[in-house]
């Protein structure tokens, strides 16, 4: 505990905005040359590299909970699956409006009010810490049993097709998404706002609160706010971005199935946090994308092994670098004071 | 008459199987507090060292004691090499322990494969009372966990090594100040608890088919079962945590599917998570 009030104080003594300065930087200079990556290459790149992306999305999603607020999930890929089965149900039940619209309002709609109301319902009596965390371990259970069982709507095992859906936009011809660069060119603004919308919020006052659940949650009541509503607001916003991503993953992939939701998945994305960096966005985002991605080279190089590798980094990870990839680059470029925003 | 009786002994029998399961869990995590998520990985290895053992020829009581033994010596690594020095942080243990199940569920999917392995029932067959049939396999190993239970029951309570696993539960500063070596008390509850998940995991072998993640099934459920019977109570808790998972889920499975049944036990455990947060035995 009085290591990381030391830490904690030593990063307080640089001006806010100097802390925040060099990682928005980066992540505008990331963002740009995603951009321009389509201009240079195509093929499969292209196609991939999107739904590393959206993976990218969901552990920005544990991010702000498990990095910022204190509350680890190891049930994300619920919220996941279920944003990509409302984007499959929107277009099966042939919904009025344009489906793909319905669908991801709905996911949005899904998943932060699952999200509240588990949220509140455990964290007005105080449930925290692990035994939230076995909730949402058995909430992304019973969400890869549901859509098992109700096959008659969910099409069980066998998963559901999602189509690429076209988009309108009031005027001008629709948007066909089934090019792999048009959907790259929506996919990546959306995951880079959810950024940027979440760096936002970190900086306003809601987020210097949820910061403070995190360091010590005894003090931030006793100084007055009603944390369960902050953190059931955090939970609430992490679903909603984790269904949102999962919706356009399902799009993406044209296809859903249970084992989205399942543990195994739901823990990689505990994994991919741990690696990039818990307590940056910008480590979460591209911890996620660099693991699959070298998971998809590796898996084909070395199938065996690259599991047991992943395995035994994140133990490693968790024993001596709690701040992950970007802790360190952190520190190796910015010192002590400017290690991805903090500690 | 007749479907209510053997109900009643298919829930009772699935309640022992599951405080089986539980057990190693309800030590581990009910009296030393660790999180370990690499409970279902324990179940697994106990499995599999027994259907190694019974294939190479070894017959198959003595399998599931060494299968027993192994997993207790790899507890002891683990807890030697890398838990001891969390105990403090309960995060850290919780992933750390993950860690340890994704790590070994890889090793034995590369030592042993990914294919289905059968363990042969030492005890086929049935005992019949009457109307009522009992498969002698699943009772023998209800009786096991019976046995087990007394016999955790006797060493806690009636044994010096009991008082000092009490004394440690109870206030681990005072108990160390009175001169109990903390780390070799915590260290022989961590292996005796691989040690139980273990022979848990061999004994439950035989009832289903062997993979990777065989033990996962029991996770979740364990950690359900040591819960909502509460935290500590590691003998009555466990019992009536794995009837209201274990047994209650059979019952569910009349009116509906397995699945749904499975799915609306988690709904009503977390409900009593938020309602008894310190489980079903103690009041607050």
């Amino acid at each position: 505990m009085s290591e990381k009030t030391t830490t904690a104080s030593a990063a307080m003594r640089l001006p806010a905005s100097m802390r925040l300065y060099s990682e928005t930087t980066v992540a505008v200079v990331i963002f740009v040359l995603l951009a321009a990556l389509p201009l240079l290459v195509s093929g499969y790149s292209i196609y991939i590299l999107p739904q590393y992306l959206l993976y990218g999305m969901l552990a920005m999603s544990l991010g702000i909970l498990w990095g910022f607020t204190g509350i680890l999930s190891f049930g994300q890929a619920a919220f996941f699956a279920l944003g990509a089965y409302a984007m499959g149900l929107a277009a099966k039940w042939g919904v009025t409006g344009n489906p793909a619209y319905v669908g991801l309002l709905a996911s949005l709609v899904v998943g932060a009010g699952l999200a509240a109301v588990v949220g509140y319902f455990l964290f007005s009596v105080g449930v925290r810490d692990v035994y939230f965390v076995l909730v949402t371990l058995a909430l992304s259970i019973m969400v890869e049993q549901i859509t098992v069982s109700q096959s008659q709507i969910t099409g069980g095992y066998n998963g559901m097709f999602v189509p690429r859906f076209s988009l309108s936009f009031g005027v001008g011809p629709e948007l066909d998404l089934s090019s792999d660069a048009a959907i790259y060119y929506v996919i990546l603004p959306v995951v880079a706002a959810v950024y940027f919308l979440l760096r936002w919020l970190l900086k306003c006052p809601m987020g210097k609160v949820l910061v403070g659940i995190r360091e010590n949650e005894d003090r931030v009541i006793s100084l007055g706010f009603n944390t369960s509503l902050f953190k059931t607001a955090a939970f609430a916003l992490s679903g909603a971005i984790a269904c949102l991503a999962g919706a356009l993953y399902g799009v993406h992939a044209n296809f859903v199935s249970p084992s989205l939701a399942g543990v195994l998945f739901s823990t990689e994305v505990v994994v991919w946090v741990a690696i990039g960096g818990r307590e940056s966005l910008l480590g979460a985002l591209f911890g996620a994308v660099g693991v699959s991605a070298l998971s998809n080279y590796l898996t084909a190089v070395i199938p065996e092994y690259w599991q047991l590798v992943v395995g035994i980094i994140f133990v490693v990870v968790i024993v001596g670098f709690k701040g992950g990839l970007a802790g360190a680059i952190g520190r190796a470029f910015g010192g002590e004071a400017r290690n991805g925003g903090r500690e | 008459m007749n479907t209510a009786l053997s109900v009643l002994v298919d829930s009772t029998l699935i309640t022992f199987v599951f405080a089986l399961a539980a057990l190693g869990l309800a030590v581990v995590f009910g009296l030393m507090g660790v999180i370990n998520m690499g409970h279902g990985a324990m179940l697994t290895l106990g499995a599999y060292f027994t259907w190694f053992a019974t294939t190479a020829g070894v017959p198959f009581a003595p399998s599931v004691l060494l299968a027993a033994v192994g997993v207790g010596m790899i507890g002891l690594g683990l807890e030697h090499f890398v838990i001891r020095h969390f105990y403090d942080r309960p995060f850290e243990t919780l992933l750390l322990t993950w860690g340890f199940f994704l790590i070994t569920t890889e090793i034995i999917k590369i030592v042993f494969g990914t294919d289905l392995r059968t363990v042969e029932n030492p005890l086929p067959g049935a005992i019949v009372f009457g109307t009522v049939v009992l498969p002698a396999y699943k009772s023998m190993v209800a009786l096991t966990s019976l046995l087990i239970l007394v016999g955790l029951a006797l060493l806690l309570f009636r044994t010096t090594l009991g008082i000092k696993i009490r004394a440690l539960v109870q206030n681990a500063e005072a108990a160390s100040l009175l001169g109990l070596n903390i780390g070799l008390t915590y260290k022989m509850v961590f292996v005796a608890g691989a040690f139980i998940a273990g022979l848990a995991g061999a004994l439950i072998s035989p009832m289903l088919s062997v993979d990777p993640y065989i033990g996962n099934i029991f996770l979740v459920r364990s950690f359900f079962v040591v819960i909502v019977g509460g935290i500590g109570q590691v003998l009555a808790g466990t019992l009536i945590g794995s009837f209201l998972i274990g047994g209650s889920e059979t019952l569910f499975a009349l009116f509906s599917g397995q699945v749904v049944a499975q799915t609306i036990v988690f709904a009503l455990a977390i409900v009593v998570l938020r309602f008894r947060p310190a489980g079903i035995l103690r009041t607050r």
